[in-house]
């Protein structure tokens, strides 16, 4: 069984400013992951290498980087899940943590539930010896004067913002050489959404799933929509019925702009080592290993191939 | 054919001196949505109103009665989805509000979100005018004796699910052949603080859609959320796995402590809708 890992940065319209790093950022991330592969690791840690490189990573919205919400703090969404078990951890809302995925997983091994919030998912972290951050340790400057900026706006402005900004969500799945599946999420939400919002992301069925049966997949996009449609599992129900992971991540996303007008993008792989990276939104920096090949994209229908060393 | 209402008040071991008061509480509450859906109220409505019966009943495990955390506080999740447009409202450990079911509908009314947890939730809850109830009048002696009792270290964190009712829901098809469904929780007995369950995760407590049907589901939340169970069952539905909607639910509960229910949205459907506690 060779092993597949795809990654995504974030289905948006990605600024040309943004363009280089977002590339950058998920192909490193993708390397990461797949040293982990190549060393025997399994799917589940291979994801959460991956994720918490984007984590790191101030490009991208999730753990540093993330954005501020009306109030101008930093609120927290992970998701991480295994295929052979189902087991899952999720944490919603969770402040000031600088790689929540990881935090998702240690509430799926460290505790009987699957997701902890907001201070709750907190003082858990406390519990376990996860440090917190203080805020302008993950805001960048840039974030912080945007805020600043659009805060004295009214309401439907605000909205605006909050329907067309930035769904940077991170994400990864795997396939590893036993045939584990593995799938992580990662997000700081959009901008300016309300205190407490919780989006797709660390919501099982929506921002992600994993089922050795059928595959994994991890999702980014509009958030409501996403999970009004419950995307990640749609997608694997089209797996399950034989669909290639392309045509079932296509089929759902035309589903999810047709039905409630979400735009979106998702990565999957399936139990065969199929694969996929796809959205409809202006762009979506990806990038997958898969046989000693780094595939990679940022504009639709874009597919670039580099040799690993 | 049509309407058709289907409530629960969740699944998990009923003692025999509770059960008869059990059975009144969802009587009165399918009764109280099947007249708002008679005079050609909303699924919406019906299932609401249904679960807001249940939520100030304090026999269930929903709003007033709800299970205690671990620190003896009540945090409460609750999901509505309209099956028509697939909008959704939810809020999960919310604290100090009496009917978090009308607080997820305002969330999915008034704002452009999904779900608000925690502080959030109470936040918007204010800005509604929604008013903040003592947690004291939301806290019966049962659920108190409860959550002492689990206190101890020694006990097994599943077997001290018995004893005490699951979430509440509600499902149903109005007479212009919507559906809806509703769901509500105080969530699992001495979890840790912050502990969200299945009930406020669409696909997970419940799914609603026109094309195929409303599911409400109970039991033991964290594997509910594995298998995104309503989800799930309505994936079989749509597809004809298996015929009527009975036997949809049959392969689905090899868990302990799982019951579903739901209405379909054609007179095709059977009307089979069968509550199963394990």
């Amino acid at each position: 069984m060779r092993p597949v890992i795809v990654v995504h940065g974030g289905a948006w319209a990605v600024p040309d400013a943004l363009a280089e790093v977002s590339v950058a950022g998920v192909k490193a991330a993708t390397r990461a992951g797949n040293v982990t592969l190549m060393r025997g690791g399994g799917a589940l840690d291979a994801v959460e290498v991956a994720v918490r490189t984007m984590e790191d990573d101030p490009a991208f919205d999730a753990g540093h980087g993330a954005v501020l919400n009306t109030d101008g703090e930093v609120e927290l969404d992970a998701l991480i899940m295994e295929g052979r078990t189902l087991a899952t951890g999720a944490v919603s809302s969770v402040r000031n943590i600088a790689n929540p995925v990881s935090l998702a997983r240690a509430v799926m091994e460290k505790t009987n539930h699957v997701m902890l919030s907001g201070k709750g998912a907190n003082l858990f972290a406390e519990s376990i010896g996860v440090p917190t951050l203080p805020t302008h340790a993950l805001v960048c400057e840039q974030e912080r004067k945007e805020w600043e900026q659009y805060k004295n706006y009214d309401i439907g402005v605000k909205e605006l913002f909050r329907a067309q900004w930035a769904h940077d969500t991170v994400g990864a799945v795997a396939l590893d050489s036993c045939g584990n599946v593995a799938s992580a999420t990662s997000t700081g939400g959009i901008r300016y959404k309300m205190v407490g919002r919780v989006g797709d992301s660390p919501v099982i069925g929506s921002g992600g799933y994993a089922d050795n049966r059928s595959g994994a997949v991890s999702c980014t996009g509009h958030g409501e929509s996403i999970l009004k449609v419950t995307l990640a599992r749609l997608i694997l129900s089209h797996m399950d019925r034989g669909k290639a992971a392309c045509e079932a991540v296509e089929r759902s996303l035309r589903y999810m702009g047709e039905r409630v007008q979400g735009g979106g993008g998702a990565v999957a792989v399936a139990p065969t080592g199929d694969w996929t990276a796809c959205f409809t939104t202006e762009r979506m920096a990806w990038a997958a290993i898969h046989g000693g090949i780094l595939h990679y994209g940022l504009n639709p229908r874009e597919k670039f191939k580099e040799t690993l060393k | 054919m049509l309407p058709v209402v289907v409530v629960h008040g969740g699944a998990g071991h009923i003692p025999k001196d509770r059960a008869e008061i059990s059975y009144v509480g969802v009587k009165e509450a399918a009764r109280a949505a099947y007249s708002i859906l008679r005079s050609g109220g909303s699924a919406m409505d019906a299932v609401v109103e249904a679960v807001a019966m249940l939520e100030n009943n304090p026999v269930y495990n929903a709003g007033r009665g709800s299970v205690l955390n671990v620190k003896g506080e009540v945090e409460m999740d609750a999901l509505v989805m309209d099956g028509r447009t697939l909008a959704s409202g939810a809020v999960s450990a919310v604290r100090r509000v009496a009917n978090p079911i009308r607080l997820a509908r305002l969330v999915m009314e008034k704002t452009s979100h999904l779900c608000l947890t925690a502080e959030g939730a109470s936040q918007f809850a204010r800005t509604m005018g929604v008013p903040e109830v003592p947690e004291e009048s939301m806290i019966t002696d049962y659920a108190r004796m409860r959550w002492k009792k689990n206190l101890d270290p020694d006990t097994n964190p599943m077997e001290c699910q018995t004893g005490k009712m699951g979430t509440v829901g509600a499902v149903a098809v109005d007479l212009e052949g919507n559906v809806a469904c509703a769901t509500s929780t105080g969530g699992m007995t001495n979890k840790m603080e912050g502990r969200v369950g299945d009930t406020p995760c669409v696909g997970c407590g419940g799914y609603a859609d026109n094309h195929i049907g409303a599911v409400s589901s109970t039991g033991h939340g964290e594997t509910i959320m594995k298998v995104t169970l309503s989800r799930l069952i309505l994936f079989h539905m749509e597809q004809g796995t298996y015929t009527g909607i009975y036997r949809s639910v049959e392969p689905r509960i090899n868990e302990p402590s799982e019951a579903t229910l739901k209405g379909g949205p054609t007179a095709g459907l059977t009307r089979q809708c069968q509550a199963r506690g394990l």
